[in-house]
């Protein structure tokens, strides 16, 4: 099992967000969840990714058997946790390339690898960088710095790429991306797939799920994981909207 | 006009009138020079340096490829420097005795001066050296000219006058270390003038032994279509106050001002800077960041003067401080007096930690809380080292700057 979420209660500020979430993913799964906007997707992929601000008052979260919820966020990502955010922050002054060296050697060393040389991470990151086509003019930039709302998506994605996550988490990173950067980063996506990967995908959009074919879609509304399919319930939802799924749960 | 001999004199009983400045000055109220007789005597004014040998290999920027002028405890070396023969320059020990009319035109105390306080009078008075050049119209200097005044503690009391005629350029960097263990103090005086199209880019180092006080003064005075562009360091020493006085005099003249503090410990550091936009058409731009971690205390002030006439002015000046520790303070203050309509004016100050969202992203890249922390503060305090022309003077800075932060493991990686 990769990760298993088990009614998991989260508050913001002391505002109950996530209300008993239950969630299981096995290992080489890409599973999306869709829902309404403020339904807790994001709350439930930071608290996740570790960060602070969110109160989880009741159950559990465990990665790949280890207590997800007790680890520092760093130790989360050396674990193999990666999230793409919804919106990447602007980092001026630190160095793209310097930042995914730091972090490709911080976690190689917490697994007892040996850490990648100079010469070695450049070799890396310029074979990632191609296959999401990302410029090598982005790797000498400050992280995310001007970078135009397509381009950080891109460089989610490349991060996620070099990083080689066990678990990855997709905030909607398919928002704002162009036709041609959706169909790129599916490929690096897809390329990423493998028996000991695991994917959740954060979407409002139907179209990403047919470049990236999801085994299991969920959807998210008012805190709780309030129905679970196959992708054609993703088609189902771009027809009808949300509000005949929370009409079902409620009867 | 008075010989030089009387001119100190006079200066000297102008500083014994008004003593030390104190806190009840407005502009020096974060400043307390009070300790100063507790740590080095009644006379701290002459007080004989140590024994320590100073190490000039040791302290200097290494592979600077420049020109040097060298003083050590408070007096030229000439076997220690380097003078390019393109430029005229005498040590002020020299001047005083061979030309006492120059010397008196470069020590003469200007109570009307902006920033104006009792120390610049006892630095024209007790200045026992410094360095005095004039480079010529038209005339650019091939190297950057290092001026490096190094002491073994004690009192040293530095004067320094730099003209550059018209369309001349250099590149001057003034450095002030030592690396003794004892109080000491360095009163000091630069005065730069910039005839017509002179372009001067200035790098001031105040890299300061860790018990010594600094006392420091810039005075820039700016003719026609001159370019002015200072780097300004504070790193060392234990207190230290450096006033910065740009005088944009005609038009065209641009002045940049740019300064970085980084301390730690119970260092003061003090940066109080004027610009008085006194002609049209002048551009004056000031970026300063301080990066305060311990109980260091961090004062600037920032005051723009626009002339009645000084219509199409356009000044910019941000300052933005990053607190590392919750005993940190900076006292932080945007100072702007305006005699006309036409002008452009913006300034910002910012004071704060860590942007917590900044910090989550690096550690969910992996990179552990201090690492992230350091990360941040490097990359904040680099954004006005950045603005250096020469690496080697850069990465002298940064690592002096941050080897005083807790742990900063990997300088060179963050360097890139
Ligand atoms: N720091 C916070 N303070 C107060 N409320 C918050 C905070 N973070 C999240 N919330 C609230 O929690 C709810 C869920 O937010 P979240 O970002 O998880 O939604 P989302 O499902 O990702 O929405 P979207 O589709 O718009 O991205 C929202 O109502 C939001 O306003
Ligand atoms: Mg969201």
């Amino acid at each position: 099992m990769m990760l298993k979420i088990e009614n998991l209660h989260a508050s913001v500020d002391g505002k109950e967000i996530l209300k008993g979430i239950d969630l299981t993913i096995g290992a080489g799964e890409v599973h999306a969840i869709m829902g309404p906007n403020g339904s807790g997707k994001s709350t439930l992929s930071n608290v996740i990714a570790g960060r602070d601000g969110y109160e989880v008052t009741q159950g559990s979260v465990t990665y790949k058997g280890m207590d997800l919820l007790a680890m520092l966020p760093e130790e989360r990502a050396w674990a193999g946790v990666f999230l793409a955010f919804q919106y990447p922050v602007e980092i001026p002054g630190v160095n793209n390339t310097y930042l995914l060296k730091a972090g490709v050697n911080a976690s190689r060393k917490h697994r007892g690898e040996q850490e990648l040389d100079a010469m070695e991470f450049m070799q890396l990151v310029k074979e990632k960088a191609k296959l999401v086509e990302l410029d090598q003019s982005f790797l000498s930039r400050g992280v995310n710095e001007g970078f135009s709302g397509g381009e950080k998506k891109r460089n989610e994605i490349f991060q996620m790429a070099v990083l080689e996550p066990s678990l990855a988490l997709l905030d909607e990173t398919d928002s704002g991306l162009d036709i041609d950067a959706l169909r790129i980063v599916a490929k690096g996506v897809n390329e990423l797939r493998a028996a000991e990967r695991s994917i959740i995908m954060i979407t409002h959009y139907q179209r990403l799920l047919d470049y990236i074919q999801p085994d299991v879609v969920h959807v998210l509304a008012d805190g709780k994981i309030l129905k679970t399919g196959d992708k054609s319930l993703a088609l189902k939802l771009e027809e009808r909207g949300y509000d005949w799924v929370r009409e079902e749960a409620h009867a | 006009m008075l010989n030089i001999t009387e001119l100190q004199k006079e200066a000297w009983q102008s500083f014994e009138t008004s003593g030390l400045p104190t806190t009840r000055d407005e502009d020096w109220k974060y400043t307390d020079l009070s300790r100063l007789q507790a740590l080095l005597g009644d006379k701290w004014w002459q007080v004989a340096a140590t024994e320590t040998a100073v190490d000039v290999t040791a302290l200097a920027i290494p592979e600077l490829d420049a020109y040097r002028i060298l003083f050590i405890n408070g007096h030229f070396d000439a076997a220690g420097s380097n003078i390019p023969t393109s430029i005229s320059f005498t040590p002020l020990a020299s001047l005083m005795q061979e030309k006492p009319e120059k010397a008196t035109e470069l020590i003469q105390h200007q109570p009307q001066a902006p920033l104006n306080n009792s120390i610049i009078a006892a630095n024209s008075a007790l200045a026992s050296d410094g360095a005095c050049i004039c480079i010529a119209d038209n005339s650019h200097l091939d190297k950057p000219l290092y001026i490096l005044y190094l002491n073994s503690g004690g009192s040293n009391h530095l004067r320094t006058g730099i003209q550059l005629g018209k369309h001349a350029e250099a590149e001057i960097i003034e450095q002030f270390s030592g690396n003794h263990t004892q109080a000491g103090i360095t009163t000091v005086v630069t005065a730069l003038r910039l005839h017509e199209g002179a372009r001067l880019e200035h790098t001031r180092l105040q890299m300061e032994a860790t018990k010594q006080y600094h006392l420091g003064r810039v005075e820039v005075s700016q003719q026609r279509n001159s370019s002015y562009t200072l780097h300004s360091s504070e790193v060392g020493g234990l207190l230290s106050r450096v006033d910065i006085v740009s005088q944009l005099q005609e038009p065209g003249a641009t002045s940049h001002l740019n300064g970085l503090f980084v301390a730690s410990g119970r260092q003061h550091i003090d940066h109080h800077t004027r610009i008085d936009h006194n002609a049209p058409h002048c551009i004056s731009r000031e970026n300063y960041r301080s990066v305060l971690d311990g109980r260091a205390h961090g004062v600037f002030n920032g005051k723009i003067v626009v002339a009645k006439g000084a219509v199409k002015t356009d000044s910019a000046q941000s300052n933005a401080n990053l607190l590392l520790s919750k005993e940190a303070a900076i006292d932080t203050k945007p100072e702007l007096e305006i005699y006309n309509d036409d002008v452009k004016c913006a300034h910002g100050v910012t004071v704060g930690q860590l942007d917590k969202n900044q910090l989550f992203y690096l550690k969910s890249r992996g990179l552990s809380g201090e690492e992230a922390k350091q990360m941040l503060t490097f990359a904040f305090a680099d954004e006005i080292l950045s603005k250096m022309n020469h690496k080697c003077v850069r990465r002298f800075v940064e690592k002096a700057a941050f080897a005083k932060l807790p742990n900063i493991t990997d300088l060179e990686g963050m360097l890139g």
